[in-house]
């Protein structure tokens, strides 16, 4: 007579993903104006206006939102305005999130984006755009850490992201 | 299992044995000396796997808080299941910043792992239904470096039922349900959420109160009314309420005897200019030992006095509050101070705690997040009085 033991299987703790694909706006060939929102990092605003000064546009909308939260209607509106909106500053966790969530909120209403976000806060951010569906959201890079650094240190990291876009812009 | 047939597997096999008559079992001269010739074992026994390897299969594959886990067999998560009157399919919320799709059963399965008996189902899935409305902002909240927590506080008949510690060391070890309840949430947070501390979690340095962090008001000690009914619940109704908070800090006054002076004591104690409140003033909580609590109610101290005193008195010098140039918004800076609160409502007042003078303090995430109180409703909308209304819906 044959016994067989067997062990009880365990399940499996993780879960299917909810996903919707996003599809993003195609950068317009000819720009007017941008905007830039800032989510009040620490050095958001200095990388912000490294960048303008370096693509040289001068119809420029300025908005700030929450740093951890989603930004308002208001300034959301407002960022939507540009035919283009860059935003800074992805260096932490949730303001990593949610620079990301509010670029797809902006692509969702029909305006083209380009994140800024920390090196070390980049892969983080192009998982959860993935998650968000918007896997090819337009992220570049400056090196971190900015917070705390003085701000002649911020504009020489900035030029890196600010060749970026400009590559970007110029489709290269 | 690998190599060896699922239970699942096993119970077809059953299904597809057409010679289990006697006279097919008791066939003499088969080769193989068994009863049956078309199953492979003439007994099949199932026993429970390994805790040891089982909890190692899943720290390894970064499915733990790296505690041990009791391993979620199908026949504990069906005990689960049983204590919900949702199907096991159906999703109770879906969870950034990966997107899970929470449904009870990946719920059950992440509750039989972090040890909670088939009781606190109720409990525990009303607690993801919490953290899921928006302005909890559960994506900033598991994302960030920020060490927040997530507190679990039950109100109500079911917190009695459930012998949730509201006393005496509610906040450490010792109680099943405190220990367990906080801990589904944080492995749910983990697992379907996807906040994988490094991961999906970027919490700096993490918080011990990420293991566990759940206690029910002791709302027979207090001289007040407790939370959910302050916030419009009839004191027979079960809740749950979750804030986003900090691991406690404690405020030891031994000595005053007016609720102003012990108030400030704790005021002096929360008003520090590292929290989140001191440049984006959100919720604060306040654990008050009943004792405290007596001091300030025996003053002639209202709920709604003590909490207005907080809000008013609790600044922060805006020298310390915005060093550095943190970019205060103006509207919360007054005559060189910034309140930590935007309004006595975001004093998050409750009393809990043995005997002793001491209150303990958790500051919130700022702006970024507020509380969630939710009824414990079956899914008819009607009010559970018991968890036992939940059982084999």
């Amino acid at each position: 007579m044959n016994v067989k033991i067997m062990e009880r299987d365990v399940l499996s703790p993780l879960a299917d993903t909810e996903f919707n694909k996003i599809v993003l706006n195609p950068i317009p060939d000819r720009i007017g104006s941008i905007s830039l929102l800032d989510n009040t990092k620490s050095g958001a605003n200095i990388v912000l206006e490294t960048i303008r000064g370096i693509l040289g546009y001068s119809k420029v909308f300025k908005a700030r939102k929450p740093a951890g939260a989603p930004g308002t209607g208001e300034q959301i509106k407002l960022a939507a305005e540009a035919d283009l909106c860059i935003l800074a500053l992805g260096d932490c966790g949730s303001c990593t999130t949610w620079l990301i969530l509010d670029a797809i909120r902006l692509e969702k209403q029909g305006t083209p984006t380009i994140s800024v976000c920390s090196d070390i806060f980049t892969p983080f951010a192009r998982e959860l755009a993935v998650s968000y569906g918007a896997g090819n959201l337009r992220i570049v890079e400056v090196e971190h850490p900015l917070a705390g650094k003085p701000r002649e240190s911020i504009v020489n990291k900035a030029s890196k992201p600010a060749a970026q876009i400009k590559g970007i812009l110029n489709k290269v | 299992m690998v190599g060896k047939d699922t239970e699942k597997e096993a119970h077809q096999k059953n299904e597809d044995c057409k010679l289990c008559g006697i006279d097919e079992l008791l066939v003499k001269n088969n080769p193989k000396e068994r009863l049956c010739s078309v199953q492979e074992a003439d007994f099949e026994i199932f026993t429970d796997p390994d805790v040891e390897k089982v909890s190692n299969e899943f720290y390894i594959k970064k499915q733990t808080d790296g505690l041990p886990i009791i391993p979620p067999t199908k026949t504990r998560v069906d005990k689960f299941i049983k204590y919900s009157d949702l199907k096991p399919e159906e999703i109770i919320a879906i969870l950034p910043p990966k997107r899970g799709k929470a449904t009870l059963e990946k719920v059950a399965i992440n509750s039989v792992m972090a040890g909670c008996i088939p009781s606190f189902a109720p409990v525990v899935q009303h607690t993801i239904k919490a953290v899921s409305q928006e302005k909890f902002n559960l994506p900033g909240v598991n994302t960030t470096t920020h060490p927040i927590a997530i507190c679990t506080l039950v109100n109500g008949p079911i917190s009695r039922e459930l012998a949730i510690n509201s006393g005496a060391g509610c906040l450490g070890p010792g109680n099943i349900a405190n220990s367990t309840i906080g801990r589904a949430l944080r492995l749910s947070i983990i697992n379907i959420a996807g906040a994988v501390p490094g991961i999906g979690d970027h919490a700096t340095l993490g918080s011990p109160a990420k293991y566990s962090y759940c206690f029910a008001e002791a709302e027979d000690e207090s001289p007040w009314e407790p939370l959910h009914v302050e916030r419009g619940y009839n004191s027979d109704t079960s809740t749950v309420t979750v804030m986003a908070a900090e691991a406690p800090h404690n405020v030891n006054d031994h000595r005053s005897t007016s609720a102003e002076d012990l108030l400030n004591t704790l005021i002096h104690t929360a008003s520090v200019a590292g929290s989140n409140n001191s440049h984006v003033p959100g919720e604060l909580l306040l654990i008050m030992g009943p004792e405290h609590a007596r001091t300030v109610a025996d003053d002639g101290w209202t709920k709604e006095d003590t909490k207005k005193y907080i809000h008013e008195n609790a600044l922060v010098p805006l020298k310390l509050g915005d060093r550095g140039g943190r970019k205060l918004d103006e509207k919360w800076v007054k005559n060189g101070m910034v309140k930590i609160t935007r309004s006595a409502d975001d004093v998050v007042l409750v009393v809990a705690g043995g005997p002793g003078r001491h209150t303990m303090i958790s500051h919130g995430f700022g702006t970024s997040s507020e509380s969630v109180t939710l009824p414990i409703l079956l899914k008819d909308g009607t009010i559970a009085k018991s968890t036992d209304e939940f059982r084999d819906k």
